[in-house]
């Protein structure tokens, strides 16, 4: 699909998250050059032998970010899930109510896969493609992402007014919207916990929303409902299969997740001429979105949409151009100081990759932050460049064209830095 | 030493890029970093100050935000972080340290 192997394995509902293998590599195909190894921050995809095959040693280790299978220049490294085969299936059974539930990030790079120019936003046929592959309703991930500022961002204003106090929750506040940050949270700091806001991230809270206020508004019997988690990213398969995700009353709030490039492949696979399709909109109730949700898509993007909302909250006034660029954040570790009238300094740090996010945990774990939030994002970047969107035509173009790319690429990291 | 296959091909790598692209390296440094991932990420910029695609910008403002959140008929009447909040938007996480740690105690040495 796009570039990418997979295994056609749907978890089952019960299965242990940690024993699954996201992320994989194909032995015969590893050349042994190492560039997944630089790509993996907890260092999980190892050299194995003399010959520098390598292999991802446990899936504990692994955060299951696919930054290695995206920056492969073999394709040796390939998905060890997809739902695609099962949700074919669902889209067929007239008897489900299929949901479509897709993240920011898809959106820009979907059309990618249709031969438009990188970045391309193409969220209107987007929907239009969603509706003719049978997707009974077409909500969408962006109004939980609404959803998680209202939640998380009045967390924030707790925490911050509750200091002092006995039972105060810590600060400072880490995002819990990145599902790899999250289980490299759990695993390297697990003594971090309390700082990671209690939110689910938004497909976490549009799984149970369409199960019960959807299928309310709907009149649609909750357990015929089965959703579809559509996301630009490899490890929101882990977070879909994790047990604790089940508050919607029925066995899971996430019944399926597949990436961009497995949508790109359905769509594909069903005859649909996606450049033709005309713009449409998602189903309200649980589909309308704002500039804010968008966002969420870029490493800085959750940061400048809660502070949207808590500069109004904080100031008690208006706040007039909602652009706060300082916290956008292309790659490393971005703070800054965010003057709120009537309140004060709200500090604020924006991390994109885990070796950045590893340094903030350290401060913050020598009680020597300083910050109220803290932002956090695996892939370097944020979502826009996850490991499930479609491959940089780069790094595969031929062996010689991926190596200059990868020299190219450290070349300007390292000169942008000095 | 023994050469392995790895650093060679690093260092054939290296050497062939260099002598390409010398020239144009430093230029296109200065002008776009991470080229790639800038584009989607100026996409998304783009696309949240265009208001024929957001009609709104900040999330308090989407009038479904507003309906779902209403005190009186409201689905999440008791508010942001309100009681039924709490039981289907937020959650616990899990201390998974053990495992890593049996991961290291066999040997396996990891970046952190």
């Amino acid at each position: 699909m796009e570039g990418v192997e997979y295994s056609l394995y749907a978890p089952p509902v019960g299965v242990d998250s940690d024993t699954v293998q996201f992320v994989r590599v194909d032995e015969a195909k590893c050349e042994g050059c190492g560039a997944c190894e630089e790509y993996c921050a907890s260092g999980a995809i190892q050299s194995i032998n003399d010959d520098g095959i390598h292999r991802i040693v446990d899936p504990v280790a692994c955060m299951n970010c696919g930054q290695c299978l995206t920056n492969c220049p073999y394709g040796a490294i390939y998905e060890g899930v997809s739902f695609v085969d099962e949700l074919a299936a669902k889209l067929k059974d007239p008897d489900t109510v299929v949901v479509s539930m897709p993240a920011p990030a898809v959106r820009y790079g979907l059309g990618e896969c249709f031969g438009a120019a990188t970045g391309t936003y193409v969220g209107g046929k987007m929907h239009a493609a969603l509706r003719k592959l049978g997707f009974d309703y077409i909500w969408d991930n962006e109004f939980t992402a609404d959803v998680t500022i209202m939640e998380e961002g009045t967390e924030l204003l707790n925490r911050v007014k509750s200091q002092g106090s006995k039972d105060a929750m810590p600060l400072p506040q880490f995002t819990s919207c990145c599902p790899g940050w999250v289980k490299f949270a759990e695993t390297f700091y697990p003594d971090l916990i309390p700082n990671l806001s209690t939110c689910k991230s938004p497909i976490g809270m549009l799984g149970p929303l369409a199960k019960t206020y959807g299928a309310k508004e709907t009149k649609t019997d909750g357990k015929k409902i089965y959703t579809v988690s559509i996301m630009p990213c490899i490890a929101k398969k882990y977070e879909g299969v994790r047990g604790e995700l089940d508050d919607g009353g029925f066995d899971r709030d996430i019944d399926a997740t597949i990436n961009t490039r497995e949508l790109a492949y359905m769509i594909k696979a069903a005859g649909i001429d996606f450049n033709s399709l005309p713009d449409e909109d998602p189903d309200p109730v649980l589909g309308e979105s704002t500039g804010a949700a968008t966002i969420f898509g870029n490493s800085g993007g959750v940061m400048e949409a809660a502070l949207r909302l808590a500069y109004e909250v904080l100031s008690g006034t208006k706040l007039a151009n909602p652009d706060i660029k300082v916290v956008r954040t292309h790659e490393g570790i971005n703070t800054a100081d965010v003057e709120v009238p009537n309140f004060g300094t709200v500090k604020v740090a924006v991390a994109s990759g885990l070796d950045n996010a590893a340094k903030l945990c350290e401060e913050v774990r020598a009680g020597k932050s300083p910050y109220h939030f803290i932002e956090i994002m695996t892939c370097p970047g944020g979502c826009v460049n996850g490991g499930g969107q479609p491959l940089d035509p780069e790094i595969r173009a031929s062996l010689f064209r991926s190596t200059v790319a990868q020299i190219n690429k450290r070349f300007r990291a390292r000169k942008i830095k000095a | 030493m023994k050469l392995s296959r790895r650093s060679f091909i690093k260092a054939a790598g290296a050497v062939a890029g260099y002598a390409v692209l010398g020239v144009n390296i430093a230029k296109e440094a200065a002008a776009e970093v991470m080229d790639f991932v800038a584009r989607r990420q100026n996409s998304v910029y783009a696309a949240d100050a265009n208001k024929k695609i957001y009609k709104y910008r900040k999330s308090q403002d989407n009038p479904m935000i507003v309906k779902i959140y209403d005190p009186k008929t409201g689905f999440l009447h008791d508010g942001p972080c309100g009681h039924e909040s709490h039981h289907l938007l937020h959650t616990h996480y899990y201390d998974r340290s053990k495992k890593l740690n049996a991961l290291k105690e066999k040997g396996i040495e990891l970046n952190l």
